[in-house]
């Protein structure tokens, strides 16, 4: 393959020390992620997943081992230094969103532009072109509270895109959604996918996960399969299929 | 770019998520700097209304009081012996025959007591000294005339009275040329002084009677001694040579030999000032450091508040630094928003006390004047205590590690 390597890590381990007792989080993880790839990190509770995304998403540094993220390595940088590397080449979506609920739909996009130090002149443009591509348009005043769980992750991703980062990390980014509304969000995903943009997924739904190109099996800090997904989930097709909330209620009403 | 004019409005959007709480925490700085303020406003009044009076009773003056100099210059006590009894009316006159730089010299007894006509009477103060006072002390006459050189030659029971004494004992009528009772002695008045007003202290300056000191000393205080001798220079450039050559007589006078203590004390009007100046200063600073205290605990107040608002937005910290604020952002942040928190309570502290300020100018006899360089103080201590007593919330803020701040619930 002649495709460029976003992420390269080399036997990353990271070790937790709880009083006297060490915890292996990782024992040894290498992994590759090509440009524009779609992959899905799978693994029961305790298997590192978290702890991988954390160091994956330069929140955390590795006890040993080598991280290459876009060229820079990251493994030994200090807390400032990965801060600036969070805001320039990572776009983080959560499980609970984490959006600041005191700043409305655009200030909580426009968010990591103010942390990230260069002059940039189309930052309305792109704030703008950002919103629309999460199908946000006209709901930009508005505070989270006042949006549906589809919205607020909506919001989410468009923060994560604004400064065009390397790679977007999602964590679970739809297990506080129902299902039609988490297949909307796969949906998004799939399409900033087909625009080149790398994502990585952190699932523990195998129906979530088959949406992506290859789906990657940890347990207990290891890597223990890894596998290329034959046929994904297209979400646009499975959102065709599925009746839209109101249909149900029309359905269950008129049967009634 | 993270401007300055951002971080004051993150700052101020969440002072106002908590309006009560802000206010209150805001309260200890408002009171704190509004006391301090308000004392340092009756301080400089004081000190104003101190250099007027003093400025007022003639310009050039000299002032000597009996008493030995101090020598550990203790201001206080410089006054605390002034009823000693070394000065004599041959002072006067030697000074009057002898001295090249003085253009007038009078002595002077204060004394108070009742005064009555017909079946009213008060109690008020009187001046004793000579014909030239109407001159060196700045005596205004309004009515009739002061005493003449005669009058004092002869120990002439006559009296000049202030305006407050003539309105309660005569009400509408002309006290010119009737008799009235000072310490129960029969005085003729034969004039009546300008108003002069109140001084700081609330003392009515017209509430007072002049009557030649040597109808004093040997009538009404049967005393042989003075209390002060006022001497003019004859100019503003002749005020030290003058005050030298006047403590040179009085050194003659009373025998006193070189390297000796003199038993009096000669200060011209510019040291006087000093003196009554270093005094309201000790006031003010005394006064100012007690209402500082709780500015202090204001500050602690906003600490408290701080470590609470940090704890809260754990999250949101966790959050911002997740998408790239880096420790020092953090930092600002909650800097901006104590310093905020007490430089809004120190502007309102200062509004505080200009209404306070305002408000005793008009309704009581004290005066005070708000100095920009009291306000200035005030809202750079507040400044300054908002950053004290921020820094080690933000900085507890700024070292949350993201992933635990992102797990808070």
């Amino acid at each position: 393959m002649s495709e460029k390597v976003i992420i390269k890590t080399e036997n990353i381990t990271k070790v937790y020390k709880i009083g006297e007792i060490e915890v292996h989080a990782l024992r040894g993880i290498d992994l590759e992620v090509n440009d524009g790839e779609f992959i899905a990190i799978m693994g029961p509770s305790g298997s590192g997943k978290s702890t991988l995304m954390n160091i994956l998403g330069c929140l955390d540094t590795p006890t040993s081992g080598l991280y290459l993220l876009d060229g820079i390595d990251v493994s030994k940088l200090n807390d400032n230094e990965l801060a600036t590397i969070r805001n320039v080449k990572v776009g983080f979506v959560f499980q609970t969103f984490n959006l600041l609920p005191r700043l409305n739909v655009f200030q909580n996009i426009e968010l990591p532009t103010i942390y990230s130090h260069k002059k940039s002149n189309n930052k309305l443009k792109k704030i703008y072109e950002c919103i629309e591509a999460v199908g946000l348009k006209g709901k930009e005043r508005n505070r989270p509270t006042e949006l549906s769980g589809g919205e607020k992750q909506r919001v989410a991703i468009a923060r994560a895109l604004i400064n065009n980062p390397a790679i977007i990390l999602a964590d679970e980014p739809t297990g506080n959604l129902d299902s039609r509304t988490g297949e909307e969000i796969m949906a998004i995903f799939q399409n900033l996918n087909k625009q080149g943009k790398t994502i990585i997924l952190v699932t523990h739904e195998l129906d979530i996960a088959n949406h992506t190109q290859r789906i990657i099996y940890l347990r207990d800090g290891l890597i223990v399969k890894e596998e290329q997904v034959k046929n994904p989930i297209i979400a646009e097709e499975i959102l065709i299929k599925m009746p839209k909330l109101e249909d149900k209620l029309v359905e269950k009403i008129s049967s009634n | 770019m993270k401007t300055f004019r951002e971080n004051i409005k993150i700052a101020f959007q969440s002072l106002l998520l908590n309006k009560l709480r802000s206010a209150l925490t805001m309260l200890g700085i408002i009171i704190g700097v509004g006391a301090v303020v308000a004392v340092m406003s009756i301080g400089t009044g004081a000190q104003n209304s101190i250099v007027q009076s003093i400025q007022g009773i003639g310009s050039n003056l000299i002032i000597v009081m009996p008493g030995s100099p101090h020598e550990d210059s203790d201001p206080i006590n410089q006054f605390a012996t002034s009823n000693l009894e070394s000065l004599k009316l041959q002072d006067v006159e030697a000074i009057k025959k002898y001295a090249k730089h003085v253009s007038g010299v009078i002595p002077a007894i204060l004394g108070g007591g009742p005064v009555a006509y017909a079946n009213k009477g008060t109690n008020t103060t009187i001046y004793a000294s000579s014909e030239e006072a109407e001159e060196v002390y700045n005596f205004e006459i309004e009515n009739g005339r002061f005493f003449s050189k005669n009058e004092v030659a002869n120990s002439s029971n006559v009296a000049v009275i202030g305006k407050t004494v003539a309105n309660k004992l005569f009400g509408n009528e002309n006290p010119i040329g009737k008799n009235i009772k000072i310490l129960g002695k029969s005085f003729k008045v034969i004039g009546e002084l300008k108003p002069k007003g109140a001084t700081m202290f609330g003392q009515d300056q017209d509430n007072a009677v002049a009557v030649p000191i040597t109808t004093a000393m040997n009538k009404l205080f049967g005393q042989n001694y003075l209390n002060l001798i006022l001497a003019k220079a004859n100019s503003e450039q002749e005020i030290d040579i003058a005050t030298e050559e006047i403590a040179r007589i009085l050194n003659k006078q009373h025998g006193i030999k070189p390297g000796e203590t003199p038993d009096f004390n000669v200060q011209s009007q510019t040291q006087l000032l000093d003196v009554l100046n270093t005094i309201t200063n000790i006031f003010t600073i005394t006064i100012g450091s007690i209402a500082a205290i709780s500015l202090l605990v204001g500050g602690i107040g906003i600490m408290n508040i701080m470590l609470v608002s940090v704890t809260e937005r754990t999250r949101e910290i966790g959050i911002r630094k997740a998408i790239g604020a880096k420790n020092r952002d953090i930092l600002i942040q909650f800097l901006t928003e104590s310093i905020a928190l007490s430089l809004s309570g120190g502007i309102l502290g200062v509004i505080f006390a200009g209404v306070v300020s305002a408000l005793l100018n008009k309704y009581s006899p004290i005066i005070t004047s708000i100095s920009i360089s009291s306000i200035a103080l005030a809202l750079s201590f507040s400044t300054f205590v908002g950053l004290f007593f921020g820094i080690y919330p933000a900085m507890s803020a700024a070292r949350l590690s993201p992933i635990e701040a992102l797990r808070h619930e």
